[in-house]
């Protein structure tokens, strides 16, 4: 019943969104959102507030013995994350897309505000469901609504491109998941998340964890899979990408939450902790390293998603290994803290990739090279990118830190308690290293792009954006500041989320954290204030003073210009040096020799390329085209080969069902 | 007594930058400037204008106060010996690393703001070895933790090593690793020097080029607030195996800094930029092993 209604829906989603005028497509795409978004807002910020969990739909005896959905805590904050991210990324869509629709065939329009409203149910209906069929359904529903977002601008070549290979990857990863269902099917008679708990008690948890780990991972980017996320994000459109990487990533991590939790108190969860804390440090890592060597702004902002992940990654290990060892309080710390940074990743992630649109949008370009000096001409969007900035780098008083410090807390107190000394040693170097690199990454973006002076004319005329993006982005905006500034509040709706995961009673558990997060706040507070007073004061000395401007003093050399600047590629070049195994180098052009004492015209581009991702597209690229060279074989194009293929596979099901092999 | 600690840090941290000049005077066999010399320079730069570029925006002007803002805040962490700090909870040694973090962003921006290329390289330099020495930083965090069982300052040097040897020379290790990270992170000889300005070579003082008057008051200040933060710590660590008194700790603060900082720059050389990569790689490095040592010794003694 359930896939006949969503059936219904659908096609009650196409006619509405089809039939409406151009322009008005995107309200009618909001209005479904939005009431799905607002109903599913309420029921789960009822469960979080307390209520007891609801059982959403039931369907008897199907495929997979049966499905049911339900909205327990941990799908009622994944809900409120989706639903967020769903109606910002279509209320910015509309200013986003105004200049392209004159361009496009209303259908290709339809086709676009149709996938936007169906992944957002889509989403809520991945989270929303126990497991088994309606899980997958709903996740196959949510790729394919995907590949068609990236599709937007399908003419350039590198967007089909992207979406293909999107595609195949999600394929795998689904693969697997299917893998990994019929399995527990076989075994326990039902897929439900609650089926695996007793399919880990009964037999050796290892092995379908980690086909679950890469099946999940395969959508989160988890490292080595992450390769599809840099191609992606810079060939969606820009509040595509906000709603990919902000909020559709997110599911992958729900569903390692599920299963990890599903290892319950087995002795395996030390194993899978430790895999999980290896998994995320290499993740962050790698991905913190590659964002700041890229030089485009969507480029460094797909792979600080996959740093991200790595750190929600990392602080998962971290709870599991604390669950492992009977600490509560680092399972604690730990959970909390990947939950927590689900959300804030999916707030500072949207509103940095719908400031991306804006700088596409007005300069249209991305290109680190060609940008410079926004600051002037788009002032509050570089103010709205510059808090976002400052929340994913965990600098204080905004949300990134909250989360990170609860990391942070889970590592040395894994330390201080003597329980997990090593592991928690490495994560926490690993840590702060990943931190580090992620301000470097981030000033150089800010830096390139919105301080300085503009390196092309197309950016010097640039004007700020329509009021409803800037309001689209208020939303994030206002989750950032306000688990930012209140977080105690934040983190005690996110504390009940980790009820599925802990022993503590959800009270307990608040009550633990609550001087370090009621400090937090305080120094937050302080600082804001600390700041503002010397503002003052120094406005105060400077009155009557001789205040004078001028150009940027150039060391007594008179003659500078535009060009010699610090560029992104300088900027971190010094990391460059150290990271070269990381990546490949590819170039274009040459650059100014040394012994070309007057030197002509140049043009010389360098980029960084993802080494694993060079080596995915390598081999599995060329196997995959010497497949389908040999399948197209078979398609002759003649009805009667067609008919014999058909004749040899009911005598192949025939004879197979004889043998007794099926 | 927690303000009392928190005077004994800002006099810590006006006394270090004189005690430093002295010391190199000395060594150089000079007269020197007079010890205060600092101050009266930066109450002469209280007393100027400014002069902006045109190139910047509204972030450059408010870069100082957050960058000192952010110091002052961290200083309140820090404990003197036994004297408890103004404000302390569990998990605070991040808030401390953050806060400094934060300062430090402010300042690359307001550096990338001004559109020189100086600047920017200044900047990405700072980003670098900034991003470089926070593992060591941590991990010597971390070691403490172990050490002493606990997540905040406040009881992070309670260990009180007592009489065990092994854990003495676990501490003075830490408080060898933290004098290493004072260098770094306030821009001392070996891997910046204060005294070239308008080199290539520099990494803070170029970044605040662009700055006069007020701000540029403010982020010397801020750098001294700083350093004396992070003195204090590797006093503490020292204070912790020898003798955890206040009245030990804070002079100890402005010695170990005033006088390693001064020597040092008085008979080395500052390092090939490409070799600052290696010199701050091996803080981390020596970071970890401070780390392992104690965990060994841990295991064999069994502290809780």
């Amino acid at each position: 019943m359930l896939f006949l209604y969503t059936l219904l829906f659908l096609v009650l989603v196409v006619a509405a969104i089809f039939m409406t005028p151009l322009r008005a497509k995107v309200w009618t795409a909001l209005a479904l959102t939005g009431a799905g978004a607002l109903w599913a807002t309420v029921r789960a910020v009822g469960v979080l507030a307390g209520a007891t969990p609801q059982t959403l739909w039931t369907i008897p005896g199907t495929l997979f013995g049966g499905d049911t959905g339900s909205l327990d805590p941990l799908s009622a904050l994944f809900v409120v994350l989706i639903a967020i991210g769903s109606v910002a990324s279509i209320l910015y869509s509309r200013g986003y897309l105004a200049h392209t629709l004159a361009e496009k065939s209303p259908a290709h329009v339809s086709l676009h505000y149709t996938s936007l409203t169906v992944m957002a149910y889509a989403m809520l209906g991945v989270v929303c469901s126990d497991g088994g069929l309606s899980f997958l359904f709903f996740w196959e529903l949510m790729t394919v609504a995907s590949f068609l977002l990236i599709l937007y601008d399908a003419q350039r070549r590198e967007v089909s491109r992207a979406a293909l290979a999107y595609l195949i990857m999600m394929h795998i990863g689904f693969v697997l998941l299917v893998v990994g269902f019929v399995r527990l099917d076989a075994v326990c008679g039902s897929a439900s998340f609650d089926a695996l708990g007793t399919y880990f008690q009964t037999h050796s948890p290892l092995p379908l964890f980690v086909v679950f780990l890469a099946g999940f991972g395969m959508k989160a980017g988890l490292f080595p899979m992450h390769v599809w996320l840099p191609e992606a994000h810079p060939a969606a459109p820009s509040h595509v990408s906000a709603l990919m990487s902000g909020v559709m990533i997110k599911t992958g991590i729900y569903g390692i939450l599920r299963t990890t939790a599903a290892l319950g108190d087995l002795p395996a969860l030390r194993t899978a902790g430790a895999i999980l804390l290896a998994a995320g440090i290499v993740t962050g890592l790698w991905g913190v390293i590659l964002a700041a060597l890229q030089n485009d702004v969507k480029r460094i902002l797909a792979y600080s998603s996959i740093e991200n992940i790595g750190i929600i990654l990392l602080a998962l290990g971290v709870a599991a290994l604390g669950k492992a060892q009977g600490n509560e309080l680092v399972a604690l710390c730990g959970i909390v803290g990947a939950l927590l940074h689900t959300l804030n990743h999916s707030f500072f992630k949207s509103l940095l990739f719908f400031g991306a649109g804006n700088i596409l949008s007005q300069t249209h370009t991305t290109s680190l090279d060609q940008l410079g000096g926004l600051a002037k001409h788009m002032p509050l969007t570089a103010m709205l990118f510059l808090t976002a900035t400052a929340a994913i780098c965990a600098l204080p008083p905004l949300n990134g830190f909250i989360s990170e410090l609860l990391v942070y807390l889970g590592l040395l107190d894994g330390i201080a308690s003597g329980s997990n000394i090593l592991p928690s040693a490495a994560a926490l170097a690993s840590l702060a290293l990943i931190g580090g690199v992620a301000v470097l990454a981030f000033t150089k973006l800010y830096g390139t792009v919105f301080l300085g002076s503009p390196r092309s004319h197309e950016v010097a005329e640039s004007t700020e954006v329509d009021n409803l993006r800037l309001a689209a982005m208020a939303l994030p905006l206002a989750g950032i500041l306000f688990v930012g500034l209140f977080p105690r509040a934040a983190v005690g709706c996110v504390t009940r989320a980790a009820d599925f995961f802990l022993h503590t009673p959800s009270d307990a558990a608040g009550w633990l954290l609550s001087p370090t997060l009621a400090s937090a706040g305080r120094i937050a507070w302080l600082l804001i204030i600390v700041v503002a007073l010397l503002l003052w004061l120094r406005h105060r000395t400077l009155r009557g003073r001789n205040v004078v401007e001028g150009p940027t003093w150039g060391c007594g050399f008179t003659a500078t210009n535009i060009r010699m600047q610090y560029t992104g590629e300088s900027f971190s070049e010094g990391l460059q040096s150290i990271a070269t195994s990381l990546t490949q180098e590819s170039g274009e052009g040459s650059p100014v020799g040394k012994g070309e004492i007057f030197p002509d015209a140049h043009r010389f581009d360098i980029g960084h390329r993802d080494r694993i991702g060079r080596l995915f597209s390598a081999w599995w690229v060329e196997l995959l085209r010497l497949i389908n060279q040999r399948v197209m074989r078979l398609r002759t194009g003649k009805i009667n080969h067609y008919v014999l293929f058909a004749l040899a596979f009911l005598v192949l099901v025939f004879l197979l069902s004889i043998l007794n092999v099926i | 007594m927690a303000l009392l600690n928190t005077l004994l840090l800002l006099a810590a941290a006006l006394c270090i930058p004189g005690l430093i000049n002295r010391t190199r005077a000395r060594l150089a066999g000079r007269k020197g400037i007079r010890f205060a010399q600092h101050l009266y320079d930066v109450r002469l730069l209280l007393r100027k204008g400014a002069v902006y570029s045109t190139t910047t925006t509204a972030l450059f002007r408010t870069a100082p106060s957050v960058i000192l803002g952010t110091s002052l805040v961290a200083l309140l962490f820090i404990p003197a010996g036994d004297l408890p700090a103004l404000v302390s909870f569990d998990g605070d040694v991040v808030a401390f690393a953050y806060l400094l973090a934060l300062g430090r962003g402010a300042l690359i921006l307001a550096a990338m703001d001004t559109g020189s290329s100086f600047e920017g390289m200044g900047a990405s330099r700072e980003a670098l070895y900034g991003a470089l020495v926070e593992p060591a930083l941590m991990l010597t965090f971390g070691t403490l933790a172990l050490l002493s069982g606990h997540t905040s300052f406040a009881a992070l040097f309670d260990a009180g090593a007592g009489d065990d040897a092994k854990l003495i020379i676990v501490l003075l290790l830490a408080a060898y690793v933290l004098t290493k990270i004072v260098f770094t992170e306030s821009g001392r000889v070996p891997v910046d020097d204060p005294r070239t300005h308008l080199e290539l070579t520099m990494i803070h003082e170029v970044m605040c080029l662009d700055y006069c008057g007020v701000d540029l008051a403010y982020i010397k200040i801020a750098t001294w607030l700083k350093s004396a933060a992070l003195s204090m710590l590797a006093a503490d660590a020292v204070a912790a195996a020898v003798c955890q008194r206040w009245w030990f700790a804070a002079p100890l603060a402005v010695l170990l800094t005033g006088l390693s900082v001064g020597i040092v720059e008085s008979t080395q050389a500052r390092n090939k930029l490409v070799r600052n990569t290696t010199f701050i790689l091996t803080i981390t490095a020596l970071a970890a092993l401070v780390f392992f040592t104690g965990y060994l010794l841990q295991l064999n003694i069994g502290i809780q």
